[in-house]
């Protein structure tokens, strides 16, 4: 066997015994607080297993290679392991933000902290600032050893639980716009911030829009140079992309498609098999091209579009085949009035993954602006 | 030198070669006609890896070429077979281009096309199989039959056999040579019915699935040639004072043509790497569907000019299509796959 053969078989033991069998069905329903406790649970469960982290460096508690990373989100999405959801931008965004733009003061301060279920949001959209995200118009002025901070942000996932903000603020009016940005680390107890949440289209309230209101911000937790944010968030922003849709990919292939084929039991419909073919032959395709990126990306042979390749064709893939789910599932799939927290797109609950399905091809960069991205920058269109 | 190296020099060295047409014998002295074939009987040793880069490569080409029916399909029927002299003599002379062979698999039924009987004369072979490639310029073919024990097994038949025609096949696609094979009572030696090597219906469904991946792979070539012409085209063309490819309709829809090939070529990849059913379905209806719908696009994206019959892209849809249905349609290739699902 090699080593990992053996990994896996450890990771398979591992979920065998720790990975909650009811976790779908408890998760229906429940009101926030059970969600969030059941996420840091499930988190913590994680992390002692040496799980929770696998990407960061091997001193702050990583240093997972690439393909056990591979083979570990395998094995969670084979044995239908709830996705974490609340950890998300703390582990991935937050992480790479730290690690690659840190002080090493603000890295001891957060790292543990995360791994101890410190939970962080992404303020970086605005009323006038989606997909032209540079425009983003809430201004940090500074006086003295702090920022005092005033506007709005929108679309922050998960703000009402969040301890921390990730927040992009203009710092210079005056300078072109990706030059007058900086980065800011946003302690969320802060007199002045208001989250209100969004009630979204599938009547989940996990956006927020947060308010913030003469804030002072420590000039200690801006991260990375003044006017230079834009560049640390294009620097991080897409660098856990490959794993994460390596683990979204994964997923939708094991209980998404397991639970397209029961949908269509039995398939002796041609039409209905064929459609399903299709799907499967298009996962495998999603599934080569993540493990292609993560692969290229270890030893940095990625080109300029992939991560935009990979976006595009998981979002665009997820609204057919949920869409297919709920085309196929009649009208049943519209008494379904719930899908479990914890999960993914790929809850089998077709009509609310389906109407869930339009939160991967709008945030992160549109459809639009990804094929723009792949036209520009993957095949040298002019602009 | 590792894998990938030897596939970026052999996929350079067939770009150059494949400017030009690819006769038979250029074929031969650039090593490729006997390149999966072991050096003992003349060829490469290499593997259906570095076969699959050459089949990308023609379709690139849109070359017109014998390499599938002759090489891939004719050579690689030779290696599926039990070892016997008059068989090891056939790999040598056809790897030196000495003698050519096909393989008569039908390219539109997967059903086994010919029948081997015993009558009181002797072996005859009856049968038909349309579609074939490259069969024309064969002087030794290898028919799939039925023997009469029920096991499939490969006849060799020469060319000018009483009683065998191989008949030309016009198609629209220029580029490919297919041609119909009718035995009709074709006396067959003994000495001339060849046993596969191992269980004979999954050497023979092997085979069929070597055919189908050569042609995804070709598909896979014809899609990215059109991509990049289709890019360099949209970069220089102006209208409205800017070149085309500014306007997001056409940068969106090559940015689309992008995609479908990324996905192709990890389907084609994954079959290449580990060949079986499967993978091989898979790679067949994905990438012969993104090949029409990319030289479509491709034609579109042209506009007039790719209408002509001059600029040649109405080439590459041709073979696209031709491919699409060599060797199993999509939907059939899907349908195999569905399988799985009862």
């Amino acid at each position: 066997m090699t080593g990992l053969d053996a990994f896996r078989t450890s990771v398979r033991d591992w979920c065998d015994q720790h990975v909650p069998t009811d976790w779908r069905a408890a998760q229906t329903g429940v009101i926030d607080e059970e969600f969030v406790s059941f996420q840091k649970a499930w988190f913590a469960e994680l992390h002692r297993a040496g799980y929770a982290v696998p990407h960061w460096p091997a001193g702050w508690g990583g240093g997972m290679s690439v393909p056990q990373q591979i083979v570990l989100y395998q094995e969670l999405a084979a044995h239908d392991a709830p996705r974490l959801v609340l950890a998300f931008v703390g582990i991935h965004h937050a992480a790479s933000t730290l690690l690659a733009a840190g002080t090493e003061a603000q890295q001891r301060r957060h790292l543990p902290a995360i791994l101890d279920g410190e939970i962080w949001v992404q303020g970086f959209s605005e009323p006038d600032a989606g997909s032209d995200l540079a425009a983003l118009r809430t201004a940090a002025k500074r006086d003295g050893d702090t920022f005092v901070v005033n506007g709005q942000k929108l679309w922050a996932s998960g703000a009402m639980h969040a301890d921390w903000c990730l927040l992009l603020a203009r710092t210079d009016p005056d300078a072109p716009k990706r030059h007058g940005i900086s980065y800011f680390l946003m302690d969320m107890t802060t007199p002045g911030i208001d989250v209100r949440p969004i009630r979204n289209a599938a009547g989940e309230s996990h956006f927020c829009e947060i308010f913030l209101n003469d804030v002072e911000i420590p000039a200690a937790n801006l991260i990375g140079p003044v006017n230079q944010g834009w560049q640390v968030a294009q620097a991080t922003l897409g660098a856990e992309r490959g794993m994460t849709m390596l683990e979204l990919a994964e997923r939708l292939s094991n209980a998404g498609f397991r639970w397209l084929v029961q949908a269509c039991a039995p398939a002796d419909d041609a039409l209905v098999a064929d459609r399903l073919a299709q799907f499967e032959i298009e996962l495998a395709g999603l599934r080569g091209l993540c493990r292609d990126l993560v692969e290229r990306s270890e030893t940095g042979q990625t080109g300029p579009a992939d991560a935009s390749i990979v976006k595009l064709y998981y979002s665009e893939l997820l609204q057919r085949m949920t869409g297919f789910g709920a085309e196929i599932g009649g009208l049943r799939a519209h008494t379904v009035l719930t899908k479990p927290a914890s999960s993914g797109w790929e809850s089998g609950n077709w009509m609310l993954d389906f109407i869930g399905s339009w939160e991967w091809t709008i945030p992160g960069g549109a459809s639009e602006i990804q094929r723009t991205i792949i036209g520009e920058r993957g095949l040298g269109l002019p602009r | 030198m590792n894998f990938a190296e030897l596939h970026d020099e052999l996929r350079s060295v067939a770009r150059d070669l494949l400017v030009k047409d690819a006769d038979w014998p250029l074929l031969v002295q650039a090593g490729w006609v006997g390149l999966h074939a072991p050096e003992q009987f003349g060829g490469s040793g290499a593997t259906f890896a570095e076969v699959a880069v050459i089949c990308e490569e023609m379709g690139r080409a849109a070359a017109s070429s014998a390499y599938l029916g002759g090489a891939v399909l004719g050579i690689g029927a030779l290696l599926a077979l039990h070892p016997n002299e008059v068989r090891d003599q056939l790999l040598c002379d056809a790897t030196a281009g000495n003698t050519r062979v096909a393989l008569a698999l039908s390219g539109d039924s997967a059903q086994l096309p010919f029948e081997l009987t015993t009558t009181r004369l002797g072996w005859r072979i009856h049968g038909r199989a349309a579609f074939v490639p490259d069969a024309a310029v064969a002087q030794r073919l290898l028919l799939p039959a039925t023997a009469p024990d029920g096991a499939p097994v490969l006849v060799d038949v020469t060319a000018d056999a009483v009683g065998l025609t191989v008949d030309n096949q016009p198609v629209l696609d220029e580029t490919r040579q297919l041609a119909t094979v009718t035995a009709d009572g074709v006396e067959v030696d003994g000495a001339a019915v060849w046993r596969f090597d191992g269980d004979p219906h999954a050497q023979l469904r092997g085979l069929a699935d070597r055919a189908a991946l050569a042609v995804a792979c070709d598909s896979l070539g014809v899609a990215q040639a059109m991509l990049d012409a289709t890019v360099s085209y949209v970069g220089v063309r102006r209208q409205f004072g800017r070149p085309i490819g500014a306007f997001q309709a056409v940068k969106h829809a090559c940015a689309d043509m992008l995609v479908r090939i990324s996905v192709a070529r990890q389907l084609v990849r994954a079959a290449v790497t580990a060949p079986g059913p499967t993978t091989t379905a898979m790679a067949k209806s994905y990438a012969c569907d993104t090949a029409v719908a990319v030289a479509g696009k491709a034609m579109q994206l042209h506009g007039g000019i790719g209408y002509t019959w001059e600029s040649g892209v109405h080439v590459y849809l041709k073979r696209s299509a031709l491919n699409r249905s060599l060797f199993g349609s999509p939907a059939s290739h899907r349908a195999r796959l569905a399988e799985r699902y009862q």
